[in-house]
């Protein structure tokens, strides 16, 4: 063999912008849940379906005269997606947008996330990432050769004998300043926020937006569970604050909207000199989404259009069902001993579960952070499922906070009571002799 | 991206982009009404594959590659064939490496090689003058040149066969030429064969993925659309060994991490249904390819009784055609443009149809060597190729 092939068959074979990014934490549970759960509270999906009119709307687009619905649409966005999305978020907005150019689908908020940060980060950019976050948020930023920055929401002590609430996870103002440089190129907002279930103050999101603007920096703001905020609290997009729209990404998903994330369909709104350049990655990535979804999916935003507002609105009977589902939980934790932060939006919740260590012994010198352990051992053991909170935490800082675990409560009560018993029984067992 | 816009227009006969105006076989359609109906169908699928869907695939290419292939390990579902082409030069190809890239192609390969940092290397298919009948066929790689492609620094070459846009099927030598120097310089391939079941009478889809040695380097694309006319559910898979799927698992889990759950599953059904017949002449696999037969000699003779000069592909749904025969004068327009856009820019105002300029699918280079082929589209309903008959046959008329 030559030296010069030598040396090639001695390298890996894979890119290097894959290292570091090859571990996947919803891989290993997905995986654990289907094997030994029996109440899957893990992963974050309904298992209710989409409402009906959607489900119909479906139906009806791969079933119509149209079979050109099967084919090919506009690579940038389905033409009555697109216009009904400019139309809904410009009301909410209070701004023109062009369907065209404001606006472009993807396949689901994940996509374009990965857009977001292929066209705006490169090496020797960095990215703020507010801790606990989104998984992907890293690896995405890692990916594109950016160097992540975190800064964490710190627990403010509760008032003596009331529950925790994800409003009482803040960022220090004085910290987050000082995560701004002239190496920071964007900064990922998530509101309401996974894991915690946090809906940012107008107060907070001005706090960010006052440190974008003054440090040029771009926004990437998920706001996937927009309509899933809790106790008549109001969700506030960034882009609406003074100085951020032409700064900022919105990203949205019809999956959380309408309880269709097998759907997969997304999308990004924000200005055209942005978005320009989602659309250049779009186009040598994906390119086209999947047609039928997407004509699905515009039908429902124009059903909700019509009704915005109303009482038989889906944005609004979807948080309803779901307050009552979180009350629920919330309850049932709080009984046996498992200390849930009540969350002021999404359809997760975060418990402490420092109660039931006892159950889990501590391994000292392990690798892997305590909560993880726990959430295996509980699936595996219980039956039930959940995600360990270290799994939205840098490297670093993964056994910061490693005894609590999150658990999604978008499910039926048949679910929610299923839980209910385990836990009920579980605390009985710790309990007696 | 460009000549879409332009086509979108009713009133134009539209042979240009690469998509069916025939509907998706009916039960199909049927899979996926029922999978949709199906509660759990509607939310979140295992990210590399919906395992139904990977079965069934696995069970497939067993069948065809007679070869074990792992649903869980050997294969990645995408977003479309597209999705797969991006996941694999994301996962395996970076600044430094080269990568063949043969000419006319696929026109994605090229930004997509220079987004992972490469440098596309191209090569042409050259005519090689056999007489009087053209057939796709007549273009061939020359082995010296390909060989001297080749260096250390080569990491891939992407082979299309069927090839788009000229509709050739790469014969078994063709491809142990390109496998021995894979081999020799220790080369990935991709392989992108989305048009491997449009094989037409006297020619055979060969993988080669499939020749000794070559199973471990390649990474082979399919694509739903172009197996089931169904381009619009953008399903695609990428098969090949662990080592360098689970590179592409990687890319996909940071890139979009699951693809539709209702349309994997129907898919999966399809597949099910066709592969219990794929000893039978009714299997879609190739009731469609004999369908696409007749209305490839159909519009081999329209574009011939024009004077227009088809090259007869041996695979795929498109049809280059030599225009240059038509000596139309564009030399008044925009000269810096080829000569294909322009002849293509005029054939959609004047003629009222639309085909593809040939040059779009070269590098700088051979942009002159092919600007007098604009490519057709022939998986058109009767309705369409009727009205294309109509432009053809009064096209002397008006340009006398």
């Amino acid at each position: 063999l030559s030296l010069s092939l030598q040396a090639k068959m001695s390298r890996p074979v894979q890119a290097q912008r894959l290292e570091g990014i090859d571990k996947n934490i919803w891989v290993e549970f997905v995986k654990l849940a289907a094997t030994y759960s029996m109440v899957n509270l893990g992963q974050g999906f309904p298992d209710f379906p989409p409402p009906d009119f959607l489900r119909e709307a479906f139906m009806r687009a791969l079933s119509g005269e149209n079979h050109m619905l099967h084919q090919y649409t506009r690579a940038f966005g389905h033409p009555p997606l697109v216009k009904i999305l400019a139309q809904f978020f410009g009301k909410l907005l209070g701004r023109d947008l062009d369907p065209m150019t404001n606006v472009m689908v993807t396949v689901g908020a994940y996509q374009a996330l990965f857009c977001c940060f292929q066209a705006f980060v490169e090496e020797g950019d960095e990215v703020i990432i507010i801790e606990p976050f989104f998984d992907c948020y890293e690896q995405m930023v890692k990916m594109a050769g950016g160097t992540p920055v975190f800064v964490p929401l710190r627990l403010k002590a509760p008032k003596d004998g009331k529950l925790t609430s994800s409003a009482d996870w803040q960022l220090d103002p004085t910290e987050l300043a000082s995560k701004f440089s002239e190496r920071t190129k964007a900064i990922v907002l998530n509101s309401p926020n996974n894991p915690l279930g946090k809906v940012f103050s107008r107060g907070e999101l001005e706090l960010i937006a006052d440190l974008c603007v003054k440090h040029d920096v771009l926004c990437i703001s998920d706001e996937v569970y927009e309509w899933l905020v809790y106790d008549g609290k109001e969700h506030i997009r960034i882009a609406s604050l003074r100085g951020m729209w032409d700064r900022t990404v919105i990203i949205g998903s019809a999956g959380k909207t309408f309880s269709a994330t097998g759907w997969k369909v997304g999308w990004t709104v924000g200005p055209n000199r942005l978005l320009q350049h989602l659309r250049t990655v779009h186009q040598n990535s994906v390119y086209h989404c999947a047609t039928v979804a997407q004509e699905a999916v515009a039908q429902g935003f124009q059903r909700e259009l019509e009704l915005y507002g109303k009482p038989d609105s889906y944005f609004i009977q979807l948080p309803k069902e779901l307050q009552q589902k979180r009350d629920w939980l919330v309850q049932s934790l709080d009984a046996v001993g498992m200390k849930p932060i009540v969350p002021e939006g999404t359809y997760f919740l975060v418990a402490d579960i420092s109660e039931f260590k006892s159950d889990v012994p501590d391994v000292p010198d392990s690798d892997e952070p305590y909560d993880s352990r726990f959430a295996k051992w509980m699936v595996k053991n219980k039956g039930l499922a959940a995600i360990p909170l270290s799994a939205f935490y840098c490297g670093a800082h993964k056994n910061k906070y490693n005894h609590f675990i999150r658990f999604c409560f978008a499910k039926e009560e048949a679910t929610l009571k299923a839980a209910n018993d385990i836990l009920q029984k579980w605390k009985q067992e710790k309990t007696s002799p | 991206v460009e000549f879409t816009k332009v086509a979108a227009d009713p009133s134009i006969v539209n042979l240009g982009q690469g998509l069916p105006d025939i509907s998706p076989p009916s039960y199909v359609k049927e899979e996926l009404a029922k999978a949709a109906a199906v509660d759990r169908l509607n939310q979140y699928t295992r990210g590399f594959g919906h395992p139904p869907l990977v079965k069934a695939l696995s069970q497939v290419y067993e069948r065809v590659c007679r070869r074990k292939i792992d649903p869980l390990t050997d294969i990645l579902v995408t977003v479309g064939a597209y999705g797969s082409l991006f996941s694999t030069v994301q996962a395996l190809i970076e600044e430094g490496d080269e990568v063949i890239i043969i000419e006319p192609f696929y026109d994605c390969y090229e930004p997509m090689v220079k987004m992972a940092g490469a440098k596309p290397v191209f090569i042409p298919l050259r005519y090689k003058n056999n007489g009087n009948s053209a057939s796709s066929a007549d273009w061939v790689l020359d082995p010296d040149e390909l060989a001297n492609k080749f260096n250390s620094k080569t990491k891939a070459i992407i082979l299309n066969t069927p090839h788009n846009p000229i509709g050739k099927v790469f014969t078994r030598e063709e491809l142990q030429v390109i496998a021995d120097l894979c081999i020799k310089h220790d080369t990935l391939c991709i392989s992108d064969e989305v048009y491997e079941w449009l094989v037409y009478k006297g020619n055979k889809h060969i993988k080669i993925a499939t020749l000794p040695g070559m199973w471990e380097r390649t990474v082979t694309i399919g694509s739903a659309g172009k197996t089931y006319s169904v381009t619009g559910w953008k399903l695609g898979w990428s098969i090949g060994p662990q080592n360098l799927i689970k590179h592409l698992q990687v890319v996909h889990q940071n890139t979009l991490y699951t693809c539709p759950t209702p349309l994997q599953e129907a898919l999966a059904q399809a597949f099910w249904i066709d592969y219990k017949r794929m000893d039978d002449p009714d299997c879609y696999f190739y009731s469609l390819s004999r369908e696409l037969e007749s209305k490839r000699d159909r519009m081999a003779q329209l574009l011939q009784e024009a004077g227009l000069k088809p090259v007869i592909p041996d695979g795929g749904y498109f049809m280059i055609v030599d225009v240059s025969t038509l000596n139309v004068d564009l030399s008044d327009v925009d000269e810096k443009e080829p000569y294909d856009y322009k002849f293509v820019k005029w054939m959609i105002t004047s003629k009222k149809l639309s085909a593809i300029p040939l040059s779009a699918f070269c590098g700088p280079e051979t942009k002159r060597q092919f600007e007098k082929y604009i490519r057709f589209c022939f998986i058109k309903k009767d309705s369409t190729l009727d009205a294309a008959e109509v432009i053809l046959k009064n096209w002397n008329k008006q340009t006398a």
